[in-house]
């Protein structure tokens, strides 16, 4: 997943232990092996490799492109699972290298949940469209490897961790709660804040390098793929702590999408956040 | 708010269908508290109403990003009661100048002079910060001051730590100066000089001072997934005014032990026997070596810990303490604790000075300096609440048992009680919590 993933396990016998890190780690390997786009063996490459034709998905990767298309409806738009292509036009490296407009909308052809034909199990995308389920694939792996490790060890205090998208089940043995930091933007390895999480999932979204500046203005890593440019004066990062990973992940995104309106809706959803902000951005 | 409300829904309903009925149960989660405080109210009282001191100690501590921590102490605390001053029990009533020099006090016959004039208040304040400083180093430093009615404190202190062997192993190292100065009432007497009738302060000096240097090395070793030892080693010099301005010797007849009489001069009230105000060395060097192993059965967790300590003054103590922390239900512990302390008099311990014989350069009877052992007996129980604050409360008994060698007493005091049992109760009240 491109990302360190650790488990951290308290007090267990040492071949418990060795049975909950492998469990973990299996579940992560597994998820990664079969949706990462950069796998030629996967069912994501299958079904960019397959555009233009329909293909028939297993149960799993049914049920997430059914979540994917219910965080297209939420998102009104904003989220696509279609709009990785996108990534070819846009570089985020915190230089000022803008694509013309021209070779955005060229690239938006290939956009849009709407072109999809998707009657599950059958998914039909239009030739040259592609699928990219980077952005939930990670938070499902990690709430799937947590509820793998309760079934093989119930009760068992363990915080899972794969690059940033957190779970823990239980609270530690003593009934204090696990101590995450949240990285600091401005410099990797340090913690801006300590969040206490007792049970639950924990997601970051952030763009510590990932950014371009175009004409003074931020504009994070995040593309809206109704118009096909990246949410602007979005903040450095925003955690979300929810009941599972998935959710926190998919608040954490739908924020970032509403720019400098995030917190006002993370307020109204009820959930557990906390943001970075962008030092303002010159007007 | 309705449509957010169907948002968190929706993706609630989402999940589910994705993952199953897999989550734990609804979130728990919070950002850590800024500001931790700990704050405790300690009781000490001495039987038969010697010392008590009432002690009220609050600690703040905040947490920045980047494992930075500040930590502030503040205690106040009131010492009332007698203390032994020194001189010996006699067969008649004695009398002494009270240490302002402007008052007497009387010790009954029989009975352990003691100096009830004794009352102060003082106030302490710490102030330490601690951060890393590249990775496996971090440093702290902080500063101390205190001050009562006749002593102020100015310390500062810093230290740095390594750790080493993915973290099983840290050692530090660290520096610690202190100023102190010394303003006693009615002044600091002069060394071996004799206790004066009231309103004659010729032997009396003004104020004095002291410096006290700390070197300390320390190694914490994980040695089990259970098991972790500590062990420190500490040199301390403290130089310049030692004494304790306020503790006498009694001179005594080389035959019989009794405390040499005098006569105040004529309508002057003074001291009724010859007593000469202690004399100490003016420099201290101490080493102390330390070890703690804390071990976890599961659960509960036992402490051990050992102490040895020697200095030039010819003082070897040894301390030895053993507690258990016992968890009761889920949320309190009890703690069972057991500490021995035993030391050798200084060599400068005399109880009484024989008059004629040549005068000593050093002399205390302080009974701080003699020998005596003491056993600690204590009990604590902690309670965690449901919010994450915890109270505690810790009842101890302290008993002192002291000994003078035969060879160090003559005549009539063979007779006499020469270093009373001391025994103390201390309670505690703490609590911790977070804003």
């Amino acid at each position: 997943m491109a990302s360190p993933c650790e488990v951290l396990i308290e007090d267990a016998p040492e071949a418990l232990a060795r049975q909950i890190a492998e469990t973990a780690a299996a579940c992560a390997w597994r998820i990664e092996r079969k949706f990462s786009r950069y796998r030629s063996d996967g069912v994501v490459h299958m079904i960019n490799s397959n555009a233009g034709r329909p293909v028939v998905l297993d149960e799993e990767s049914a049920a997430l492109i059914d979540f994917a298309a219910t965080l297209t409806t939420m998102s009104e738009g904003g989220f696509d699972i279609t709009s990785g292509v996108l990534r070819k036009a846009w570089t985020f490296d915190g230089g000022s290298a803008v694509p013309t407009q021209a070779q955005i909308d060229e690239v938006m052809t290939c956009v849009g949940w709407r072109h999809v034909q998707w009657r599950r199990p059958v998914l039909r995308l239009k030739p040259g469209m592609q699928i990219d389920l980077g952005g939930i694939g990670k938070e499902y792996a990690v709430d799937l490897a947590a509820a793998r490790v309760e079934d093989i060890a119930p009760g068992v205090s363990c915080l899972i961790n794969f690059g940033g998208d957190v779970v823990a089940r239980h609270p530690r043995r003593d009934g204090q709660p696990w101590r995450v930091g949240i990285e600091a933007a401005a410099k990797a390895g340090t913690a801006v804040r300590i969040v206490h999480l007792t049970r639950g999932g924990l997601a970051t979204s952030g763009d510590s390098r990932r950014f371009v500046l175009h004409q003074g203005r931020r504009y994070s890593h995040i593309i809206d793929a109704r118009i096909g440019w990246p949410v602007r004066d979005a903040p450095h990062s925003i955690t979300v702590a929810a009941d599972t990973c998935t959710q926190a992940g998919t608040l954490t995104t739908l924020a970032m999408l509403k720019g400098m309106e995030c917190e006002s809706f993370l307020r109204a959803s009820g959930a557990k956040y906390w943001i970075q902000a962008c030092p303002a951005s010159p007007q | 708010m309705n449509d957010d409300n169907n948002l968190s829904a929706t993706l609630a309903a989402a999940t589910c269908a994705l993952l199953g009925a897999s989550a734990a149960g609804p979130v728990m989660a919070g950002e850590t508290d800024r500001w931790s405080f700990d704050t405790a109210l300690l009781y000490y009282a001495e039987s038969d109403d010697r010392v008590q001191d009432v002690s009220a100690t609050i600690g703040a501590q905040r947490a920045f990003e980047d494992d930075r921590l500040l930590n502030l102490t503040l205690t106040a605390d009131t010492l009332t009661g007698a203390s032994a001053s020194g001189a010996i029990a006699s067969d008649l009533p004695q009398t002494f100048t009270s240490p302002s020099g402007r008052a007497v006090y009387s010790t009954p016959a029989g009975e352990t002079p003691l100096d009830d004039t004794f009352l102060d208040t003082r106030f302490a304040l710490n102030a330490s910060w601690t951060q890393p400083l590249a990775r496996l180093y971090t440093v702290s430093a902080g500063l101390g001051f205190s001050t009562e009615y006749d002593y102020t404190h100015l310390g500062a202190n810093v230290s740095l730590a390594r750790d080493f062997n993915k973290r099983n192993t840290t050692v530090s190292a660290g520096l610690a100066y202190s100023q102190d100065d010394i303003d006693p009432v009615g002044g600091a007497p002069v060394p071996l000089s004799q206790m004066l009738d009231v309103g004659d302060g010729s032997n009396k000096l003004s104020s004095d001072s002291k410096d006290v240097l700390d070197v300390l090395l320390g190694l914490t070793q994980v040695l089990s997934r259970n098991t972790v030892l500590r062990v420190n080693y500490s040199y301390s010099q403290s130089s310049g005014y030692l004494n304790d301005p306020y503790k006498i010797l009694s001179v005594v007849d080389g035959t019989t032990g009794d405390t040499i009489l005098r006569t105040p001069a004529p309508g002057v009230a003074g001291p009724t026997g010859i007593y000469l105000y202690e004399s100490r060395p003016d420099s201290r060097a101490k080493h102390s070596l330390y070890a703690e192993v804390k071990h976890a059965f599961g659960a509960p967790v036992l402490y051990g810990s050992y102490r040895f300590m020697t200095d030039d003054w010819g003082i070897d103590s040894h301390t030895g303490e053993v507690r258990l922390r016992w968890p009761v239900g889920d949320a309190s512990y009890v703690e069972p604790q057991l500490r021995y302390y035993m030391q050798s008099q200084a060599d400068f311990y005399h109880p009484s000075l024989v008059q004629g014989a040549a005068l000593p350069a050093y002399a205390s009877a302080d009974f701080r300096l003699g020998e005596f052992d003491a056993v600690t007996v204590g009990l604590k129980f902690g309670h965690r609440t449901s919010g994450g604050n915890e109270w505690n409360a810790r009842l101890e008994y302290y008993q002192q048992n002291g000994s003078i060698s035969r060879d160090q007493l003559i005549g009539n005091q063979f007779a006499r009680e020469q270093y009373p049992d001391l025994k103390a109760v201390i309670a505690q009240f703490g609590y911790r919590f977070g804003l």
